[in-house]
């Protein structure tokens, strides 16, 4: 069964994708970001000066070689860590310098994760991780498990609501986490080798529900080393030895200085 | 902190580890289970100790004798050293000034008759200041006066076993009851603890020498120190002690013929152990403590080493660090607090349960201080709390992108 998606973007209509909007710098703007991890006897840089605007509605892939930096890019996005130097503004707000506590509200409320390992948590049924982001916005049980009903019901997922994720496909899996990141109803969609662990079958299906939520507007970010499926975004980033070295519209090659001047005019 | 989903999201995690939290739990209540029961045993031996001196006064020097068993100014040894009323009064108006004092005359298996009822009870001769040296609590009637041993009455004071075993439903004060076939008056009953105590039968000791012996032989003297420290209640018993070897010609080394105890030293001796055995019992106590909060320690340990990509998930989805802390250390402390408190109950249970088939003369009544154990279990919440947040707070502090790839 496929998705069906009917989803509310947070201050936003579901008509938004490729707006621009209010913001000058997109929705997502990275401008000289560096990052290097810590080595014995130096450090290992994996990040060399990412430039970079993504706008509001954007479905964005992001290419690369093992080791190339895409994953750290990601990351960085989602706030899942952070960087060394440049700037990072996330609607509009500075994302440097961030206290733990400001980064977890902003990741509750803006962003939102799926997995190529799905990260569910096992002990917890589909229902229950799926409701879980809301146990942290303070949603009462209730609302919680009613939402994260008709989360699942979209994704069509309902009938497998009080399975243990030991118990689902890997395809279920990821619908489920699908969901999960979905139902806070956050602007962004960090997508880490989603189709990863699946057959060709069901990556396409997951594929086809990440452009639904798209089509709602929401902006979707998929770190993939598949060129089938940054075919299916509408932009492609690649990156080379942490230098974005690629950068348009899936199947062209833009310079990238070229496109990260567009996006700060 | 403490509200409803976080308590719901406790249970959770605790019933979907139903071995870790077992093992946890075990570790705990089983600390707190042997605390327990070692505490109930220690004073279980204690209040065995403590009832078979209560039947005595505390403040009470006891004098016997035997058969000599060393030769002394030419006397050969096996010679039974007899004590008289002489040396009682001698002693008691010579020697020492004791507040109170009593003779001692004891008859085992004797024969107690009443009515058509009869059986073998010990019957002991004693003088009016006995209960005081030996705590009697009369239950009905009178203790013995000076007026009936100066005129060797016919009259006893019984155990409440006699009461139970051969007055069954009649009244016993007033009765008349034969004592090896002489006949005397019930004048008063007693309910005291011990193997014997409830089956004696106090005479005057004036009488009993005049019926039973024709003689004025007594077995032993009780002698009250009074207000002495140990000190001078030592003193009481030296005194008493070379008086009686010189009037009788014992060797002084001769520690069969006389021998005379002071109820306050011994008591002291056995204060000294019962602290010795209080020290062993917090030792271990303390050890099983350490080995329970260690135990906690070390499975927190693993399961937030076990949860760290749980922690990194629970963060990528919008969790602070300070909400993850709280959970994982109200989760510790609640594991550690039920878990301890089944120890406690079983502990309690376990002592009640097998206290009536532990009964023994030195030991009884294997009590908890509950005081004690509930310091304890405080102490291993508080522990389990440390252990829950050392580990948690580590993993927290990660970023949530390593927390996620941990492995």
């Amino acid at each position: 069964m496929g998705p069906n998606l009917d989803l509310d973007v947070v201050g936003m209509g579901a008509s938004r994708k490729g707006n621009s909007g209010p913001y000058l710098r997109g929705m997502l703007a990275l401008s000289g970001i560096e990052k290097a991890y810590p080595l014995a006897g130096g450090s290992l840089p994996v990040l060399k000066g990412i430039d970079l605007n993504i706008e509001q509605g954007e479905m964005v892939a992001i290419m690369g070689s093992s080791g190339s930096g895409k994953s750290t890019l990601l990351n960085v996005l989602g706030l899942l860590d952070g960087f060394d130097s440049g700037g990072y503004d996330l609607d509009g707000v500075n994302m440097a310098g961030l206290s733990e506590k400001q980064a977890a509200r902003y990741r509750s409320q803006f962003l939102g994760f799926v997995f190529q390992s799905f990260n569910l948590i096992s002990f917890k049924t589909a229902l229950e991780n799926v409701a879980l982001p809301l146990f942290y916005q303070k949603v009462p049980r209730r609302e919680r498990q009613r939402r994260a009903m008709e989360m699942l019901g979209k994704m069509g997922m309902d009938d497998r609501a009080d399975h243990l994720p030991s118990e689902l496909s890997g395809g279920q899996k990821q619908r489920v986490a699908i969901a999960r990141a979905l139902i806070t109803s956050p602007r962004v969609i960090l997508a880490d080798e989603p189709t990863g662990a699946l057959d060709s079958t069901t990556s396409h299906e997951v594929m086809e529900v990440l452009r639904e939520v798209n089509a709602t507007g929401i902006t979707v970010i998929i770190v993939t080393h598949e060129a089938d499926i940054a075919a299916q975004c509408d932009r492609t980033i690649r990156l080379h030895d942490g230098v974005i070295i690629e950068d348009g519209k899936s199947g062209e090659v833009v310079e990238p200085t070229a496109h990260g001047a567009r996006s700060q005019d | 902190m403490f509200n409803r989903e976080t308590w719901i999201e406790i249970a959770h995690t605790v019933t979907a580890n139903p071995l870790r939290t077992a093992l946890t739990g075990l570790s705990v209540g089983l600390g707190i289970f042997i605390l327990v029961v070692m505490q109930g045993l220690g004073f279980g031996l204690q209040n065995g100790v403590e009832q078979d001196f209560g039947d005595e006064a505390r403040n009470t020097v006891w004098v016997r004798t035997g058969t000599t068993t060393l030769p002394f100014r030419g006397r050969q040894p096996n010679r039974r050293v007899q004590m008289r009323n002489e040396d009682e009064q001698r002693i008691t108006e010579q020697v020492v000034d004791a507040p109170a004092w009593s003779g001692r005359r004891m008859m085992w298996g004797s024969t107690v008759g009443y009515k058509s009822e009869q059986g073998n009870y010990p019957i002991v001769g004693v003088e009016p200041d006995f209960d005081d040296l030996e705590l009697l609590p009369l239950r009905g009637g009178r203790w013995l006066h000076a007026d009936d041993l100066a005129k060797e009455s016919k009259v006893c004071v019984v155990g409440e076993n006699l009461l139970e075993e051969l007055f069954k439903r009649d009244e016993a004060i007033g009765a008349f009851v034969t004592l090896n076939g002489i006949t005397f008056r019930v004048v008063g009953h007693f309910s005291k603890n011990g193997r014997w105590g409830n089956s004696m039968v106090y005479v005057p000791l004036t009488t009993m020498q005049r019926v039973f012996n024709g003689s004025d032989e007594v077995d032993q003297m009780v002698l009250s120190t009074g207000d002495l420290d140990l000190e001078g209640s030592t003193a009481m018993v030296g005194a008493v002690d070379a008086d009686l070897r010189l009037r009788h010609s014992v060797h002084p080394d001769d520690q069969r013929a006389v021998r005379v105890r002071d109820n306050q030293e011994e008591f002291a001796m056995f204060e000294r152990i019962f602290v010795g055995i209080r020290l062993f019992i917090w030792i271990i106590g303390g050890f099983t403590l350490l080995a329970g909060a260690i135990g906690v320690a070390n499975i927190m340990a693993i399961v937030v080493k076990e949860r760290t990509v749980e922690i990194g998930v629970r963060k990528a989805l919008g969790a602070t660090s300070g909400s993850i802390l709280s959970l994982i250390v109200i989760e510790a402390i609640s594991l550690t607090l039920i878990s301890g408190a089944l120890g406690l109950i079983a502990g309690v249970a376990t002592l009640n349960v097998a206290a009536p088939y532990a009964q023994h003369d030195y030991f009884t009544n294997p009590e908890v201080n509950l005081r004690v154990t509930i310091t304890a279990l405080v102490v291993l919440v508080v522990a389990g709390a440390i252990s829950g947040f050392v580990p948690a707070l580590r993993a927290v502090r990660i970023r949530p992108i390593e927390a996620l790839r941990y492995e």
